[in-house]
């Protein structure tokens, strides 16, 4: 089941979705965080954030619209308290970086870069909808993405993830940009823009009247995104968006995804990652897969 | 220690009108769990909601936990229709717990959604032989399943008048303590309808009690990570070095609040 992107080998290609899993430290009294192929943490940022005020989250058919606003300890905190952890964990880990301007995002990572951690990469959120300039100026243009992209493959070694959102006229042309940067992988999608209303009070259910949808009820926006984006670069994707089910991560290879995150899932059932890792291994067995390769991008499209 | 584990329905009746009780046969979560804690609760196996339902315990013990609930949407209808046998996917104990119960005179307010860790508390401190007073608020008799007894300082109040005292909790605290006359070093200790607790709340603080709230708020994960059910507080110096000062988060910092810490119960 191993998925290899550049010269790092995940051992399945299940990996955590950035905010749903914390730090992998919350859930260790319940679930062996290592059956994961790897864990992605919550974005961290360059000073310590508060968030948005309540409500952040609202529950929806099939999924979940949240505007937390990349509340966060900051990325010396995150050096001192969480990297000691993650550095004891044996499964492959990701560490998310967020921001409001380049500058952030750039020290952010040479912090980081700077102290003793054993992560194999990072996944730059370029695409969070929640926060006003929180990334989504440099996700929505091809020549910020470009140039960010470069500016952190200049500084770094480790593997280098973007991570692309929904809410873009083209996110192939903006998966183009991060390609022409140098990242290694991009990842899609992010959270959808979405709203709720209180029909009795008439206000938005959210403090921040829009927030970003995600679950299930996003997958099928999330696997026309990855197929898309699958076809406009040749670097690896990753596939993220409502995944529940074993089914569900065939369909995200199938569609050109490397590897997948699961995300709001978690929250119903902090094991599911580890159960999916058993389920896919069945899965191919019982279809004479002998690696994910073999059904990455493999949709055979209707002819006419 | 958090555990997960499939709880046993041993016990499932409504106890009043549209409350429930369900009791589970759940050792590790029994046996490590205080009063004011709660579990996180998948109400079936195939929940098509993403998030489950937190639920505080009313009673641990005997490798069973008790949890009583209103039957209002479409998780807790479930919930209320579990057969004797049904294996619940619970995760628990969370959260911090009643402290500071030894050198007051505690008065414990509860109704509706907040019945049960007012039970809870009512029970411990009954365990401990700390004198205390226990308010019930409910809209009518018919939501009532304990009987008013002011002899033994349990107390019942009605929206209505049907039983017990008429009005509401805050009514209650003034027809038995009139003029403000509590107990020495009294402390308010209350869980139910955001309103309700709102009221408590001032009622406290304009009386100069001290006075904690275990709060109810939307919630998903149940253990820190994903962030959303917060409790704003006030920022104060001496807690000004976390980012979750402001932004406090019910499942880790709470449930239970302190009522001159947070901006509101509401």
């Amino acid at each position: 089941m191993h998925v290899k992107i550049r010269d790092i080998e995940f051992s399945s290609p299940l990996l955590t979705a950035s905010g749903t899993y914390g730090y992998g430290h919350e859930v260790k009294d319940m679930v062996d965080v290592n059956q994961w192929g790897g864990i992605i943490t919550k974005s961290v940022t360059r000073n310590p954030r508060e968030g948005n005020p309540p409500p952040r989250i609202a529950e929806t058919s099939s999924g979940m619209l949240n505007s937390i606003g990349l509340a966060n300890l900051g990325v010396e905190k995150y050096c001192k308290e969480i990297i000691p952890f993650l550095n004891e964990l044996q499964t492959k880990v990701i560490i998310n970086i967020a921001g409001s301007a380049m500058e952030d995002y750039l020290e952010t990572l040479d912090i980081l870069e700077a102290t003793d951690g054993k992560h194999v990469g990072y996944e730059i959120n370029i695409s969070c909808p929640n926060v006003k300039k929180g990334g989504m100026e440099f996700g929505v243009s091809c020549d910020m993405t470009e140039q960010l992209t470069k500016d952190m493959r200049k500084r770094t070694d480790r593997l280098l993830i973007m991570k692309l959102g929904p809410n873009v006229t083209s996110i192939e042309d903006i998966a183009q940009a991060a390609e022409a940067g140098g990242a290694d992988a991009v990842s899609a999608i992010n959270t959808v823009v979405g709203m709720t209303i209180d029909i009795k009070t008439c206000k938005p259910t959210l403090y921040t009247n829009y927030g970003g949808l995600s679950g299930p009820a996003i997958k099928p926006i999330a696997i026309a995104n990855v197929h898309k984006v699958y076809k406009a670069v040749k670097i690896p994707v990753i596939g993220i968006g409502g995944i529940a089910t074993v089914q569900d991560v065939v369909e995200f290879l199938l569609a050109g995804a490397s590897l997948v995150q699961i995300g709001t899932m978690n929250y119903q059932n902090p094991d599911l990652g580890v159960q999916l890792r058993e389920k896919l291994s069945e899965y191919y067995s019982q279809n004479g897969i002998e690696k994910t390769e073999d059904l990455i991008g493999k949709v055979e499209y209707h002819s006419n | 220690m958090i555990y997960r584990e499939l709880g046993k329905v041993i016990y499932n009746e409504e106890i009043a009108e549209g409350i429930y009780k369900t009791v589970f046969e759940s050792p590790e979560i029994s046996s490590s769990s205080l009063p004011g804690q709660f579990v996180n609760i998948l109400p079936c196996p195939d929940w098509q909601q993403v998030m489950r339902r937190p639920m505080s315990i009313a009673s641990q013990g005997n490798d069973e936990i008790c949890i009583i609930y209103k039957a209002v949407g479409e998780g807790t209808r479930i919930m209320a229709n579990w057969p004797i046998g049904e294996k619940v996917d619970l995760i628990g104990p969370l959260g911090n717990y009643w402290e500071g119960l030894e050198s007051c005179f505690p008065i414990i307010i509860g109704g509706g959604v907040g019945i049960a860790p007012i039970l809870n508390l009512h029970h411990l401190l009954l365990e401990k032989q700390i004198d205390h007073s226990l308010i019930m608020g409910a809209r009518y008799k018919g939501e009532h399943f304990l009987k008013h007894e002011p002899q033994n300082k349990i107390f019942l109040s009605t929206d209505d008048g049907s039983l017990g005292i008429e009005g509401n909790v805050v009514d209650a605290l003034i027809s038995i303590y009139p003029n403000s006359n509590h107990p020495h070093n009294t402390k308010i200790f209350s869980c139910g309808p955001p309103m309700m607790m709102e009221g408590v709340r001032n009622y406290s603080l304009e009386n100069q009690l001290e006075c904690d709230f275990a709060l109810e708020t939307i919630m998903a994960c149940g253990i820190g990570i994903c962030q959303g059910c917060t409790v704003e507080r006030k920022v104060t110096e001496s807690n000004s070095h976390s980012y979750r000062n402001r932004f406090a988060l019910a499942c880790m910092d709470g449930p239970i609040f302190s009522g001159r810490e947070i901006i509101s119960c509401m």
